[in-house]
């Protein structure tokens, strides 16, 4: 290493403190270690809650477990596994490598990404708080209405699990923006969309399916919280017909729940794509295709979730189009299977643990998918959903596609991660285990569904043949918790006294490789060139490199990342305001008693909403001062902007007291909920923009843009022009529609 | 009047239609003769004249909801498409239609069509005025023609860049859904004409009886055919603009256009 290399670096002693600070870490390698490791601790839980209710079910007619324990341990399966576990695992891998795949040096937003991630512990210490508080969720993780309601569900478990999940969902979006700015704005010179690596494309798509799915699920939570703390009316229905649509909460659960599966499988589909070339020791076949399909389930995704809902009874028409819209995503998943086995096909394999959890995802996997499409088929789901067949298809592609790629991603980062390889003979023991126990847990539930057994009980009477398949069951998920602990047990041992890794132990060909395992703070000393998707070969094999792909080394243009980082923020509220309007709209179509939209003051109103938008022209304003260097203006139009602001706030403060008053409150009727929501929600946007615009005219006055013209502004004014967008909508669906009728 | 009465006498012979489509047919023959991408322009005819000639005018007129989304998608999205592909070179654009020809105004009349004409005003008129009618048959043309313009103009330099394009359909596609999603589970009817249809044809009973269509059956398939063969129709043009990406020779900074 030359001086001038090494002057860039920070001294060692002065980093000490960041050694000891995994607490205060910015670093993207130790926060995606972090996720890791917070999803290992809520594996165990998840996984010992699986094996009570295994052990509840080994025998018919059980006693071991009280129903009610059963229907808590069911939840808290569901909700860890998803929310704690495999999401957060995918989160750690994508944390840790897409910067260093894309030859970046953190990610965009260091400090954001340390928030989202702390959010995450936070939120499962919540969810898991509720033990304690009196009782946890028994309603399961689809938390399906009106059992997730205050009259069937009394204690607090539903408000500590709806918290939790909106915390938590809440620091998956902040890292999911993260993420998709992070690949749009530093990727190295020549590293071109291009040429990606598949795994970072993968998760780029999976960031904007995140952006756009969970604020959908944090909209369904803050109704089901609004109908428990405030008396609200969403998802009750009552006896006159004056109450909420429990269906409703299907429709926005699932509206969110398809894309989450997507969510839980993209990223293992990453993951894949980039081991299995590298162990058949020929590029991927079809680059193309598996990143054009991922993009193709990604809009899908979004298309399809009535398929959950066909035992509800939606009707034939609404049946027909979501069995044709579900099979095709049949499609784009059947090409990637078709990519991933070509590349197998002739190529010179290692049987490394890592390539053989993949040959096992593969697999696994493709069962999976196969009994998936049987879902499409409507009168076939009829028949299976409410049985174990249902929940040995989804395991087969959440256990069998995610779990399963997260343990070949594990046996071909770790080396990377710490430093030492994993011991091969030990991860082969683990492989036998884990494959052997996981096909006689859920390969014999297909047959016990089949059978007829139905899934969601606690205990099921003697009949032919269900005894001894559960027993098999039950002995496989113990198999498969031995070979967890044979996992850990070779990572204690491994990390202890492991063979060293060196750089590139399986010489691979993406970037992460080009440096140190563990990699140096920076990431990288220097980085080879970029002319194709796999660097290090062209830079290894200088006489037959890969075709370049995309022409010359093309230089990134990188857009501005405030702008796009707000950008994405903005396009996950729109899923939040949308769901929201939409129930509006739904739930005040037909008339109630009580307090309606037209006893609205549309004049006052019509008002404060001039002083809204024309704060929307005075920030326009202000940018461009700032623009041409006016600073007097500048903080001129931005002052007028928040007085503008704040007298809209005013103006809806007015209106709510004057509802008070008149005794009109959330819990009145469906109207009121819907209304003080919907106009509830915008206000706290207003109201945080209003908070960030006043830390902006500080800072002006401050004088920091003195120096050089700041992009926090423009930022903040994307962000205040989209609260203002929001308002249209809601004066044209609240105030105006209404009248019109 | 049964079905197969119906099929074989609810041609609607326009003769306004007819003759508009032959002369579009001797314009085009004339202008550019017998070319290969003649088969554009026969189907884009063919799919004006289902939408308009066809039984399905029938239905859409006054009778079913469903049979006027239809025509719609017929009229907004497949016709327009099928001519701007019919092009054998590029046109230069009028100037006062360059004007038009802006991303922004192009979205907006995509997705602007779609929803303008089913506020339950308009919706109700052009099923019951025949000029009216007219206005939104040529409008949608229209507007169809200047979204997909963005998409299918001949011309590279005049067309968004791929992934910019992935962002125009793709959220058109979101746009579209949510009106389809909000006629699928209103539970008002939007257009009230159709819920009490003035029967001219006596066709009301076979529909109500033998193909069991009520009104509300009629708007939800009518939401979601917005909802799910729409939309596929704009993922469908996605997959062609990522195709159209992979296989550009040029290394573009395409996704830099729109954040810029």
């Amino acid at each position: 290493m030359n001086t001038a290399r090494a002057a860039l670096l920070l001294d060692q002693d002065q980093r000490t403190h960041w050694q000891l600070a995994w607490l205060s870490t910015v670093d993207h390698k130790r926060i995606g270690i972090l996720y890791m490791l917070t999803a290992l601790v809520f594996f165990a839980f998840g996984g010992v809650e699986a094996l009570f209710m295994r052990l509840q079910l080994a025998i018919p007619n059980n006693k071991f477990l009280h129903p009610d324990t059963f229907n808590t341990l069911f939840t808290m399966h569901g909700t860890t596994m998803i929310f704690l576990v495999i999401m957060p695992m995918m989160f750690g891998f994508a944390n840790y490598f897409v910067p260093l795949m894309i030859g970046a040096r953190d990610m965009a937003f260091p400090r954001l990404n340390a928030f989202s991630f702390w959010l995450l512990p936070f939120g499962g210490l919540l969810l898991h708080f509720s033990v304690l508080a009196g009782g946890a969720p028994a309603m399961g993780w689809f938390a399906y209405a009106p059992l997730n309601e205050t009259p069937y569900s009394s204690q607090l478990g539903v408000d500590y699990w709806a918290v939790a999940l909106l915390v938590m969902g809440i620091g998956s979006v902040g890292t999911a923006i993260n993420l998709a700015v992070t690949v749009l704005c530093l990727r190295t010179p020549g590293m071109t969309l291009r040429r990606l690596p598949l795994f970072v494309w993968i998760n780029f798509v999976n960031a904007f399916i995140v952006i756009l799915a969970i604020p959908v699920l944090n909209a369904a939570l803050v109704m089901l919280l609004i109908d428990r703390r405030f008396g609200g009316h969403f998802f009750l229905p009552s006896a006159d017909g004056n109450g909420g649509s429990a269906i409703m909460w299907q429709h926005i659960f699932w509206a969110f729940g398809h894309p989450e599966v997507y969510i839980l499988i993209l990223p293992a589909f990453g993951i894949v794509s980039e081991i299995i070339p590298v162990f058949s020791r020929k590029p991927i076949f079809g680059y193309e295709f598996v990143a054009g399909s991922s993009v193709a389930i990604g809009l899908l995704s979004f298309a399809v979730w009535s398929h959950h809902m066909f035992t509800v009874g939606l009707g034939f028409a609404l049946n027909v189009f979501f069995s044709a819209a579900s099979m095709l995503i049949a499609i784009p998943t059947g090409v990637k299977v078709l990519n991933w086995s070509v590349t197998l096909f002739r190529g010179r394999i290692r049987f490394t643990t890592a390539m053989l959890f993949c040959i096992a995802f593969l697999v696994q996997f493709l069962c999976g998918g196969l009994t998936g499409i049987s879902h499409a088929i409507v009168p076939l789901d009829w028949q299976t959903k409410n049985s174990y067949f249902l929940v040995a298809h989804f395991h087969f592609v959440a256990g069998g596609g995610s779990l399963f790629a997260i343990l070949a991603g594990l046996y071909y980062w770790f080396p990377k991660m710490t430093g030492v390889m994993l011991s091969e003979k030990l991860g082969k023991w683990t492989f036998a285990l884990m494959t052997l126990g996981f096909n006689m847990t859920f390969l014999i539930q297909h047959v016990l569904g089949l059978a007829g057994m139905p899934r969601r009980v606690y205990t099921y009477p003697d009949l032919p043949g269900w005894g001894w398949m559960n027993m098999v069951s039950t002995i496989g998920a113990f198999l498969m918790a031995v070979a967890t602990l044979l996992l850990l047990w070779n990572i204690c041992v491994s990390l202890l006294n492991g063979k060293p890794a060196g750089e590139n132990p399986w010489n691979a060909w993406t970037l992460e490789w080009a440096t140190s395992s563990p990699p140096l703070h920076e990431n990288f000393y220097e980085l080879p060139p970029i002319r194709g998707r796999r660097p290090l070969w062209d830079f290894a094999n200088p006489d037959r490199p890969d075709p370049p792909v995309g022409g010359g080394a093309a230089d990134i243009v990188a857009p501005e990342k405030n702008k796009v980082s707000v950008t994405a923020f903005i396009t996950s509220e729109v899923g939040f305001f949308g769901v929201l309007i939409l129930a509006f709209l739904f739930y005040n179509a037909g008339s109630h008693p009580g307090p309606n939209a037209k006893d609205l003051d549309l004049l006052k109103t019509g008002i404060f909403s001039l002083c809204l938008f024309a704060s929307s022209f005075t920030i326009w304003r202000s940018e461009t001062a700032q623009h041409r260097g006016n600073l007097r203006a500048m903080t001129g139009w931005l002052a007028l902007t928040i007085l503008l602001g704040g007298i809209f706030l005013v103006g809806q403060g007015l209106e709510y007291w004057g509802l008070f008053k008149s005794g009109v409150v959330v819990g009145t009727n469906l109207f009121a909920t819907t209304f003080f929501t919907l106009t509830g929600f915008h206000g706290i946007h207003v109201t945080v923009g209003l908070i960030a615009l006043l830390v902006v005219l500080g800072l002006a006055l401050a004088g920091d843009f003195k120096a050089r013209p700041s992009p926090a502004l423009a930022a903040v004014g994307i962000y205040w022009h989209f609260v203002d967008v929001v308002w249209v909508f809601v004066l044209c669906v609240v105030y105006i529609l209404p009248r019109l009728r | 009047m049964n079905t197969q009465q119906f099929l074989l006498s609810g041609w609607t012979w326009n003769p306004a239609v007819l003759a508009l489509c032959a002369a579009a047919l001797a314009a085009y023959l004339a202008a550019f003769r017998l070319h290969p991408r003649f088969g554009y322009f026969v189907a884009a005819l063919a799919t004006i004249l289902i939408a308009l000639v066809s039984p399905l005018e029938a239905l859409a007129d006054g009778y079913l909801f469903s049979a006027h989304m239809t025509q719609h998608i017929l009229l907004l999205l497949i016709a327009p498409a099928l001519l701007l592909l019919s092009l054998p070179r590029a046109l230069s654009l009028p100037g006062f239609l360059r004007k038009f020809a802006h991303p922004l105004a192009g979205w907006a009349a995509g997705v602007g069509a779609m929803w303008i004409w089913h506020a339950p005003t308009l919706c109700n008129s052009a099923a019951a005025s025949k000029p009216v009618f007219a206005l939104q048959t040529v409008s949608l043309l229209a507007m169809g023609g200047a979204f997909w313009w963005q998409v299918l103009a001949r011309r590279e330099s005049e067309r968004l860049a791929p992934m910019t394009a992935v962002l125009y359909l793709a959220s058109s596609c979101v746009a579209c859904s949510v009106l389809g999603i909000i006629f699928t589970f209103s539970p008002v009817t939007v257009c009230s004409i159709y819920a009490h249809p003035a029967d001219s044809l006596g066709m009301l009973a076979t529909i109500r009886g033998a193909w069991g269509m009520t009104p509300e059956k009629d708007q939800q398939l009518g939401g979601l055919l917005m909802w799910v063969p729409m939309c596929l129709v704009y993922l469908g043009a996605v997959f062609a603009q990522l195709a159209r990406w992979f296989g550009e020779p040029a290394p573009a900074a395409a996704l830099t256009r729109e954040n810029a």
